[in-house]
C-alpha cells in the first residue's frame, strides 16, 4: 500500500528546488530521486534536506574525525549518541559516570543573539537529559567580533548571547562553572557560541538514543512544546508562503526558547525515568534537534535496526493547519522523543500530563503518542489520512559522504606576524584594560554558578569550575573550556593542539585528573578548498594532542559555514572541553587569592 | 504535633534539592510538596518556599506564584502561626502574598524585591547576611547567635527592596529587617550591600516573627564543600556556615 498512495508532487519538488529553498545539492536530488525510485514527495524532500544536512549528517567532516582517538579506560560512550559518557567512581556501591555534550549555536547567535544562545543551552541540555541524567552544570564558550564601539552591533551580539545564556540557565537551575571570551575582529560578522553541559548518571540507568532488540510495536511518544512553525529552515518557509498561501506562521528558522518550561519537563523527564528505572525498564529517548520530529524517530529506530510509522496528526501543535513538512522537520524547542513499551505509556503519560501538567505549563504542551516502532525497516508519515512520506529508513538516515576537494591546500588565512593592536596595551595598566586581558566578571557575574548547592569552584574563581555533583560523595568533577582565536590565524593546527593543552591544563590546576575531552570545530565553508583545509590542519592538531595525553575525545560537534559577508572564513576555532575527575573534593585547592580572607587563618598566598 | 517540614514545588522552581537536602542534613523531617498536591500541605507544621522563577515570574516576581493554590494554605497556617521560610524566589513570593513585612492584612502586598541597582540584571555574587535583630524577635532565627555572620549567595535579578517611605519607616521601626547585607568581618555598608536594597535589607520578617523572607541562598554556602576558604582537613560532606539558618529554623520546628 505504502508508495501507491504515496501523495506525489513532482511539479512542487521542481519548484521548492528550482527557488534553491533546499542545500541538497543536484547530485544528492538526482541520487534522492534514483533510490526511492521517483521524484520525492515535498515532505520528503525537506526529510532529505534535513537529514543529509552538514548538520545532521557530518558529511563532510566524518571521515576527518574519525582520526581523533575516541577510546580510554573511562570511556562509557563515545562519540555517536547525543552525548559522550565518562566513568566517574563508585559510591555507596553504584558506579557514577559523567555524561557531557557540546555543541554550537552560532548562527543563530548571530541572527537573533538572545534566543539563539537561550535555544543553545536548551539544546544541550537536551542531549545530556536524553540519556538518563540529572543535567549538573554548563559552560559556554564564546567568541565575538570587535566590540570596543559601544554601539556597534558586535557589542549587541555580545549583550544579548551573555543575556540569552543566563536566562535560560539561571532559570532551569544548572550552574554555570566554566567559560571563556575572546574578541577578535574575525567574528564581527560571526559570533560564535559554544556551550557544554554536563550530567550525572548511574551506570546502570544510562538511557541509549537507540529502540532495544526488544522494541519492536513500541510506542513513540513526543514529549514537550506544541510544534509551532519556528525553526523551519528559513528559505523553505518562504517558498512555502508563495505556493501555499499560508499565512499563519513566523518566518525562518528562528527558534523560540521557553526555560519555564524545560524546567518543568527536566524534572518530569527525572521522575519518568526514575519510575522506568523501578520497574527495570529500559525505555529509548533522543532529543530533538536538526529535522524535528523526523529526524528523531527515524535515526532513534534506525540505530536500533527497526522502522517507524508516525501519524502527523498526533503531533500537539500550537496553531492549527501547519503543513505536514512543518509538522515533520520543524524545529521547535523544548521537544524529546522517548520510545516505551505500551506497557507503561499510560503511567508515562500521566506523569507528564498530570502530575507535572505540562499543558498548563506551555499552550498545547503535552506527552502525547504519535506512532509506532516498526520490523520493517521503513520510515512512513502518515497526514490527514494520506501517506506523505514512504522511504527506506537507511536510506534516508545515511547520508552519501561527501570527500570535499583538496584537502592539502593551503589554510585561507595568511599568516600574521604582528600581534594584532587589539592585544597591545601601552603600559601594563592599560593592557590590563583591553579586551582580551580585563576580567570577565561583568559576564559571569550574569550567570547562576552556584544552585544545586553542588558547586565546588564557581566561574571567576580559578581555570576550571568544579562541582561535587552526587549529594553524600566527596568524588568531584571539573570543567574547562579554551580556545585561543589568535593563534589559529598563524597556524590552525597549533592553535588546536593548544586547546587541547590548555584546556587540559586548566582541569590540572584546580586539583583534577583529565580523564576525556569533547571538541566543537567552528569553521568557514567545506567546499572552499583554503577553509577546508584549515579544519583538516585543526583536526591534526587536535588528535596529535589528544594521543599525546592519552585522553579521548568522547563528544563533539562540527559547525561550518561560519563566514563573513565576502565569504572569508572565522578564524579557525576548534575550541576543546576538558572533564577531569576527582576523588575527593576535599583534597584540591580552593578558592582564589581575593577569597582568602580572616576566617581562615591556614591560609595563605602562594606566588 | 507534627513536625513536619513542606519544601514547596511551583512550575518554575529550582532550588528544591539542596533545600530539601540542607534541611535534612540539620535533623528537620522535611518532604517536597508538589503544585498539583496543595491539599497536603494542611499534615505540615512548617513551610519552606525554595528559589526559582516560579510561574515564570510573570507579570513580578512572585506575583503569580501568590496566588498559586498552595498560598492559601500557607497564608492561612502563617496567620495560625506556623513557620514560613521563604529564599530569594520564596521570598519574592512571600512578599508579593504580603506575609512579611505583613504591615498590612495578609494577602496585600506593601513592599516588592524588585530589580537590582544598579544594572538592573541577574547577579550571582558571593555575600554575608548578618542578623539585625535580637535573634528571638524572630522565630526561625532564635537560635542563632547575636549579630550572626551568615554566609551565602546572592544569586536574583530582583532582590533590592523597595517601598513607599512612609512604608520603609514601618519596616524599619517595627524591626522587620531581620538580616543586613555585610562584608566576611560583620561591617555593615554600602559597599556590602549588591543590589541597592534599601536599608541594606537581605531578609525581611513580619510582626509576629514567624514569617522569614530571605533574598540570598544560604543553602547554598551550607556544607564545607562549598566554602571557598574551608579549613584544610575539615570534613567536605558536613554542614556549616549557611547551614546555621537552617539549624535554627529547624530548631524552631522542633520546639
Amino acid at each position: 500500500m505504502s508508495s501507491a498512495h504515496t501523495k506525489r508532487s513532482p511539479q512542487r519538488s521542481q519548484t521548492l528546488i528550482e527557488l534553491g529553498s533546499t542545500a541538497l545539492g543536484a547530485d544528492e536530488r538526482r541520487r534522492i530521486a534514483q533510490g526511492l525510485g521517483r521524484e520525492p514527495t515535498r515532505v520528503e524532500l525537506h526529510a532529505f534536506d534535513a537529514q543529509w544536512s552538514e548538520h545532521c549528517s557530518y558529511k563532510s567532516s566524518r571521515a576527518q574525525l574519525r582520526r581523533l582517538p575516541v577510546q580510554g579506560e573511562r570511556v562509557v560512550l563515545g562519540p555517536g549518541e547525543d552525548a559522550g559518557i565518562l566513568s566517574l567512581g563508585e559510591h555507596a556501591g553504584e558506579r557514577y559516570c559523567v555524561v557531557v555534550a557540546h555543541e554550537s549555536h552560532n548562527h543563530p547567535s548571530q541572527i537573533v543573539p538572545f534566543e539563539g544562545a537561550a535555544t543553545g543551552v536548551g539544546g544541550i541540555v537536551r542531549d545530556v537529559l536524553c540519556m538518563g541524567a540529572r543535567v549538573v552544570a554548563l559552560a559556554d564558550a564564546l567568541r565575538f567580533g570587535d566590540v570596543r564601539d559601544p554601539e556597534s552591533h558586535q557589542r549587541h551580539v555580545a549583550r544579548a548571547v551573555v543575556d540569552g545564556i543566563s536566562a535560560y540557565g539561571n532559570a532551569i537551575g544548572v550552574p554555570n562553572i566554566a567559560g571563556d571570551v575572546y574578541f577578535h575582529e574575525g567574528f564581527n560578522e560571526n559570533a560564535l557560541v559554544n556551550v557544554v553541559a554536563l550530567g550525572i548518571v548511574k551506570e546502570r540507568e544510562i538511557v541509549r538514543s537507540f529502540v532495544p532488540p526488544n522494541g519492536e510495536g513500541w510506542v513513540l511518544l513526543l514529549v514537550g512544546k506544541a510544534t509551532d512553525p519556528s525553526g523551519f529552515g528559513g528559505a523553505s518557509f518562504s517558498s512555502l508562503t508563495l505556493d501555499a498561501e499560508s499565512e499563519t506562521a513566523n518566518r525562518g528558522a528562528v527558534q523560540v526558547p521557553d526555560p519555564f518550561l524545560k524546567n518543568v519537563l527536566m524534572r518530569a523527564t527525572y521522575r519518568v525515568f526514575d519510575a522506568l528505572h523501578a520497574r527495570g525498564i529500559r525505555a529509548a529517548c533522543k532529543d530533538l534537534g536538526a529535522g524535528g520530529v523526523m529526524g528523531c524517530s527515524a535515526e532513534l529506530c534506525a540505530s536500533g535496526g527497526f522502522g517507524a510509522r508516525i501519524d502527523l496528526d498526533l503531533v500537539n501543535t500550537a496553531v492549527p493547519g501547519l503543513p505536514p513538512d512543518v509538522l515533520a522537520v520543524g524545529e521547535t524547542q523544548e521537544r524529546m522523543l522517548l520510545a516505551l513499551p505500551p506497557a507503561v505509556v499510560d503511567d508515562v503519560l500521566r506523569i507528564y500530563n498530570e502530575e507535572f501538567t505540562l499543558p498548563q505549563i506551555a499552550y498545547n504542551a503535552r506527552a502525547a503518542v504519535i506512532g509506532t516502532v516498526t520490523r520493517e525497516r521503513r520510515y512512513m508519515l502518515t497526514h490527514r489520512g494520506e501517506t506523505v512520506m514512504d522511504v527506506d529508513i537507511e536510506f534516508l538516515t545515511k547520508a552519501p559522504f561527501v570527500t570535499p576537494s583538496a584537502a592539502s591546500a593551503t589554510p585561507c588565512h595568511p599568516e600574521r606576524s604582528e600581534r594584532s593592536e587589539r592585544n597591545r596595551g601601552t603600559d601594563a595598566s592599560d593592557s590590563l584594560a583591553l579586551y582580551n586581558t580585563c576580567s570577565r566578571e561583568p559576564l559571569y557575574r550574569r550567570y547562576d554558578s552556584v544552585v544545586r548547592g553542588c558547586t565546588v569552584i564557581p566561574r571567576g574563581y580559578a581555570e576550571a569550575g568544579v562541582i561535587a555533583p552526587i549529594p553524600g560523595s566527596r568524588l568531584g568533577v571539573a570543567l574547562a573550556v579554551a580556545g585561543n582565536p589568535d593563534l589559529s590565524g598563524r597556524d590552525p593546527r597549533l592553535a588546536a593542539e593548544d586547546a587541547v593543552r590548555e584546556a587540559v591544563d586548566k582541569v590540572v590546576s584546580v586539583g583534577a585528573e583529565p580523564i576525556g575531552l569533547t571538541d566543537c570545530l567552528n569553521f568557514g565553508n567545506p567546499n572552499k578548498e583554503g577553509h577546508y583545509a584549515e579544519f583538516v590542519a585543526a583536526v591534526d592538531g587536535l588528535a596529535h594532542a589528544a594521543r599525546s595525553l592519552n585522553l579521548p575525545f568522547v563528544s563533539g560537534n562540527v559547525s561550518f559555514y561560519n563566514e563573513d559577508s565576502a565569504g572569508n572564513a572565522i578564524p579557525a576555532s576548534a575550541i576543546v572541553a576538558c572533564i577531569g575527575a576527582i576523588d575527593d573534593v576535599g583534597s584540591i585547592t580552593p578558592g582564589r587569592a581575593e577569597q582568602v580572607d580572616a576566617a581562615n587563618p591556614l591560609a595563605e598566598i602562594y606566588l | 504535633m507534627s513536625r513536619r517540614i513542606a519544601v514547596l514545588l511551583f512550575p518554575g522552581t529550582n532550588s528544591e534539592e539542596e533545600t530539601l537536602r540542607v534541611l535534612r542534613d540539620c535533623g528537620g523531617d522535611a518532604d517536597f510538596v508538589h503544585w498539583t498536591d496543595a491539599k497536603a500541605l494542611l499534615e505540615y507544621a512548617a513551610y519552606v518556599l525554595p528559589g526559582g522563577f516560579a510561574h515564570e515570574d510573570r507579570i513580578r516576581a512572585g506575583a503569580i506564584a501568590a496566588h498559586d493554590a498552595m498560598m492559601e494554605t500557607v497564608i492561612a497556617g502563617a496567620v495560625e502561626g506556623k513557620l514560613v521560610l521563604g529564599i530569594c524566589n520564596g521570598a519574592q513570593i512571600l512578599l508579593e502574598a504580603g506575609l512579611v513585612p505583613g504591615t498590612n492584612v495578609a494577602g496585600r502586598a506593601t513592599a516588592a524585591f524588585t530589580h537590582n541597582a544598579p544594572g538592573r540584571h541577574f547577579i550571582c555574587r558571593h555575600v554575608y547576611v548578618k542578623l539585625a535583630v535580637e535573634p528571638s524577635r524572630c522565630a526561625i532565627t532564635a537560635s542563632l547567635p547575636e549579630g550572626a555572620l551568615i554566609p551565602a549567595w546572592a544569586a536574583h535579578g530582583d532582590g533590592r527592596l523597595a517601598a513607599r517611605d512612609e512604608e520603609l519607616e514601618v519596616i524599619e521601626s517595627g524591626e522587620h529587617v531581620a538580616f543586613v547585607y555585610a562584608h566576611a568581618d560583620g561591617a555593615v555598608d554600602d559597599a556590602a550591600i549588591p543590589n541597592g536594597s534599601a536599608l541594606g535589607c537581605a531578609a525581611l520578617t513580619n510582626r509576629e516573627g514567624n514569617v522569614l523572607a530571605i533574598m540570598p541562598h544560604a543553602e547554598r554556602d551550607a556544607w564545607n564543600l562549598n566554602h571557598l576558604a574551608r579549613r584544610a582537613g575539615s570534613d567536605v560532606l558536613a554542614p556549616s556556615g549557611g547551614s546555621a539558618l537552617f539549624e535554627s529554623f529547624v530548631t524552631a520546628v522542633h520546639s
